[in-house]
């Protein structure tokens, strides 16, 4: 059996491949100026750069978090380039036809063709090659619905009413280390905003992807629903092979306006490092929704990548009735570490949170779940119900649970519940006694042990996600 | 650091034949970051309390006043005043060996720390400055029958550290009843270290029912050799400041622990129970069940934590937590962690927080029973199976009027 469980261990990084494009990077650094240049090369109004440099102060007197139960060589943050653009981007491609063809080669071994994707799945694709987005397709059709679906750094020129109001106002500049280095060096993402009482026309898509080497992403996302709205988005990412590691700090935020629904699916392939934990990416990002009266936000995610992630999408329940809702599936092997979980933040009146999680650890990797509950004092009637499961192969990995909760209101419910257990003999045997080989049995009690989390992912990612854990877990158990 | 312990450890450590393990952790503690919120084991407790007392140890009486007396059951009583045992009544009977610490037998140098965490600050604190306490010493294969019962009693405007150090030998039986109580302005630290060798059996009981202005730092921690067992039931009241921390160390294989614990908070009161238990062997079990309700503005706070280490297989580990939140003044914090490195064991735990059930207060109410009534009925109900579960049944006869005392009251407020 050892033998089946190092071979399926010794996987290598399916996504590994660098693309030869040309890029403008700068130099390693970070200071005022280079700040200023990239809110230059932005052509930032001077609000957006005031903004940065605010952050940047306050980044500078932050401590980075060291309570997370993971262990990694500290970051360099002056070893890091902080901004990097393909070249050929000099000039915007109107269309798909003008994009660079080794770009769109790239994302075809990725196995997403744009044109494809496009024409099959009817998915608008705002793709992200490391730090500008390069095309973005079907903006006349969601135009039509009046949604705006665009990269960041236009909104910030189209609609500066919108990012003014909602930009920072739920993850705020100072609100941890990591978020407030994206505040000062963010370089492109996406913005959505939903008009009131409208649904979107179709689910909405990100593909990010790191390429240049030593460069740290720094995307940000902001999704606006505005009242009685609906929307579906979709993020998802591989990486190319590295030896050094690769910082990630993006931030996500979400605005569920009244009777607003917005739900977040993310499927994350980073570059989890070899087999010694050599390489790979470091992801440490910050998600949080804020949901106002009757809204509900949904975060969905299944994590198989990076070396280091740490990482607690979150909702604040801010206005009575609403709902938040976490469903996550983290896979880690080899030496992967992740710290991740979620808070559910009660302030309203039956505000009602479900957790659900299912952490599966092999390898000699790490997996911790941390969660927050708080039920504040004026969550009158408020519901939690949380569950997280853990799935350990092999006898050298570590699965961790850490929930907090805090209850001040009598009214509030909080039910959590945990338990740690690892593919049994008994299943085993079941399964191969029905004559099912070793790696197909462990692929379908691991699928069957996530499979809450996959029911709440969109098709096309389902799909995706399956695959993913399947390719893990290959015959790694027996 | 802090005002408080700066005047605490003036003059300290004891030079006595302990010294070479005071001036340890008197280093530790110097290098040790003080409670605060940014301290994850301190997060929910403040200990700025601390900083307006004026309690030294020049307050101290010894005056004996009579224990009060556990109807029906026949114990040893051990007693310690501000931390300064009393004389022992009777006789002890053969395979028993009870001795003051400050004696400074070489049992005493052999257990101390030995158990304990150093991790425990106040634990550190307590190394540096209890002068004294007990060391009772159980030879193997003895079967003590009668409980031994160690009274904390801190006087009014003292402050007090003692410390108890008990050995049982391979093969023997014991139960220890450890109770402090008082309402007196206080601050005292009591610490407890169990070996319990191969195939022995300890039932213990911790009693932390100190209320008011007597604030209370302790721990009580056991290391389990193989085959031993631990039945452990710790019941707490909140006070000022009340801590305590609990340590169960699976150190040999097939050990078994039992811990039942329950908190009543009532007031602006605080009680802060940390568990921690560690298998580092394989074939342990260990169930763990905590209740606690908090009324008034009173705060309470759990942190249990299971840790299976590598090479521990076959592990069998639960925790349950249940909470009875009654009025939204008051706040319940809890954390069940599991943190697991082996991977062919079996571990659950369950954290739950809600008010009490509206829909059986009704079925009492119309059943002609008063609301208040009723209310008492149903927090004795909640935690009732643990006292039940409790082995002595003079000890649960003689806990039951107080915890009905306790919800009368929390019902008033």
């Amino acid at each position: 059996m050892t033998e089946q469980i190092d071979k399926a261990l010794k996987r290598e990084y399916e996504a590994g491949f660098v693309s030869a494009i040309e890029s403008e990077t700068f130099a390693p650094g970070l200071d005022e100026d280079v700040i200023r240049r990239i809110s230059a090369m932005k052509e930032e109004p001077e609000w957006m750069l005031d903004w940065r440099l605010k952050a940047y102060h306050s980044w500078r007197e932050m401590e980075e978090p060291e309570w997370a139960h993971v262990d990694y060589e500290k970051i360099d943050y002056q070893a890091i380039s902080y901004y990097s653009a393909p070249k050929s981007m000099k000039d915007k491609p109107k269309s798909l036809d003008e994009v660079d063809p080794e770009l769109l080669r790239t994302y075809e071994k990725l196995g997403i063709p744009l044109i494809e994707q496009q024409m099959l799945a009817g998915v608008a694709v705002d793709a992200v090659f490391d730090s500008v987005s390069v095309v973005t397709t079907f903006r006349e059709k969601l135009a039509e619905a009046g949604v705006i679906f665009c990269p960041i750094s236009e909104a910030v020129h189209k609609h500066p009413e919108l990012v003014k109001k909602y930009l920072g106002s739920v993850v705020p500049p100072k609100d941890n280390f990591f978020a407030a280095l994206n505040c000062a060096v963010f370089t492109d993402g996406s913005f959505v905003y939903i008009p009131k009482g409208t649904r979107c026309p179709m689910e909405l898509s990100t593909y990010f992807r790191i390429n240049e080497q030593n460069t740290g992403q720094f995307e940000r996302t902001l999704i606006i629903a505005d009242e009685g709205s609906h929307v579906s988005y979709l993020e998802g990412c591989t990486a190319p092979q590295r030896d050094e590691n690769q910082l990630h700090a993006a931030v996500v935020e979400l605005v569920a306006l009244d009777d607003a629904q917005i739900k977040y699916s993310t499927v994350q392939n980073w570059y989890p490092g070899d087999e010694e934990g050599r390489g790979g990416i470091y992801n440490f990002v910050t998600k949080r929704g804020i949901a106002h009266h009757r809204a509900k936000i949904s975060w969905t995610q299944v994590e198989t990548g990076s070396a280091v992630t740490w990482k607690y999408p979150s909702c604040i329940l801010k206005g009575d009735d609403s709902v938040g809702e976490f469903y996550s599936v983290a896979l880690t092997r080899a030496k992967q570490q992740a710290d991740t979980g979620t808070k559910m933040i009660h302030l309203g009146k039956n505000t009602r949170s479900t957790i659900i999680s299912k952490g599966i650890s092999a390898g000699r990797s790490n997996n911790s779940y941390r969660g927050l509950v708080r039920m504040n004092p004026g969550a009158e009637g408020a519901r939690n119900f949380t569950q997280c499961d853990s799935l350990l192969i092999g006898d050298q990995c570590g699965a961790h649970t850490f929930p907090y909760v805090e209850s001040r209101n009598a009214s509030a419910i909080v039910e959590h519940e945990a338990t740690t257990s690892k593919v049994s003999d008994d299943q085993m045997f079941l399964c191969r006694q029905r004559g099912l080989d070793p790696e197909k049995a462990v692929s379908m009690i691991v699928n069957g042990f996530c499979k809450e989390v996959f029911k709440e992912l969109p098709m096309e990612f389902a799909v995706e996600a399956g695959k993913l854990l399947e390719i893990s877990l290959e015959g790694s158990v027996g | 650091m802090s005002a408080w312990l700066d005047m605490a450890l003036n003059g300290a450590p004891i030079n006595d034949s302990l010294v070479s393990q005071r001036q340890q952790s008197l280093a530790l503690l110097r290098a040790a970051r003080w409670p605060n919120r940014k301290v994850e084991a301190w997060k929910y407790t403040p200990v700025r309390a601390l900083e307006q007392i004026d309690y030294s140890a020049a307050n101290q009486s010894t005056a004996a006043r009579g224990v009060d007396a556990v109807e029906g059951l026949s114990a040893i009583e051990l007693v310690l005043i501000n931390g300064v045992p009393q004389a022992i009544a009777g006789e002890l009977p053969a395979g028993l060996q009870v001795r003051a610490l400050s004696e400074g037998e070489a049992i005493a140098g052999e257990l101390f720390g030995s158990v304990k965490p150093s991790r425990h600050i106040f634990g550190l604190v307590n190394d540096v400055l209890a002068a004294d306490g007990w060391v009772i010493d159980v030879a193997p294969g003895v079967q003590i029958e009668t409980p031994l019962r160690i009274v904390y009693r801190t006087t009014e405007a003292a402050q007090a550290h003692g410390r108890v150090l008990v050995r049982l030998g391979d093969k023997s039986r014991l139960t220890v009843i450890e109770q402090a109580e008082g309402t007196e302005p206080s601050m005292s630290t009591y610490f407890s270290e169990f070996s319990v060798g191969v195939g022995a059996h300890l039932e213990h009981y911790r009693f932390a029912l100190q209320t008011g202005a007597a604030m209370s730092v302790g721990g009580c921690h056991v290391l389990l050799a193989e085959r031993s067992e631990l039945h452990s039931t710790l019941v707490g009241f909140g006070s000022d400041l009340s801590r305590l921390d609990v340590d169960v160390i699976h150190g040999g294989e097939f050990a078994s622990a039992k811990v039942n614990a329950i908190y009543l908070l009532d007031g602006r009161e605080l009680f802060d129970l940390h568990s921690t238990i560690e298998h580092a062997c394989a074939n342990g079990t260990t169930e763990e069940n905590v209740r606690g309700i908090a009324g008034g503005q009173s705060k309470a706070v759990f942190n249990g934590r299971i840790h299976i280490h590598r090479h521990a297989q076959k592990t069998l580990a639960e925790l349950n937590n249940r909470n009875l939140l009654l009025t939204s003044g008051a706040e319940i914090n809890t954390k069940p962690e599991l943190e697991i490195y082996a991977d062919d064991v079996r571990c659950a735990h369950g954290a739950t927080v809600a008010e009490t059930d509206k829909g059986a207060l009704y079925y009492l109410q119309s059943r002609g029973i008063s609301r208040s009534q009723a209310q008492i009925m149903l927090n004795f109900g909640f935690i009732n199976e643990l006292v039940d579960a409790m082995p002595n049944a003079a000890l649960a006869q003689w806990l039951r009027p107080q915890l009905r005392a306790r919800f009368a009251q929390m019902g008033d407020a």
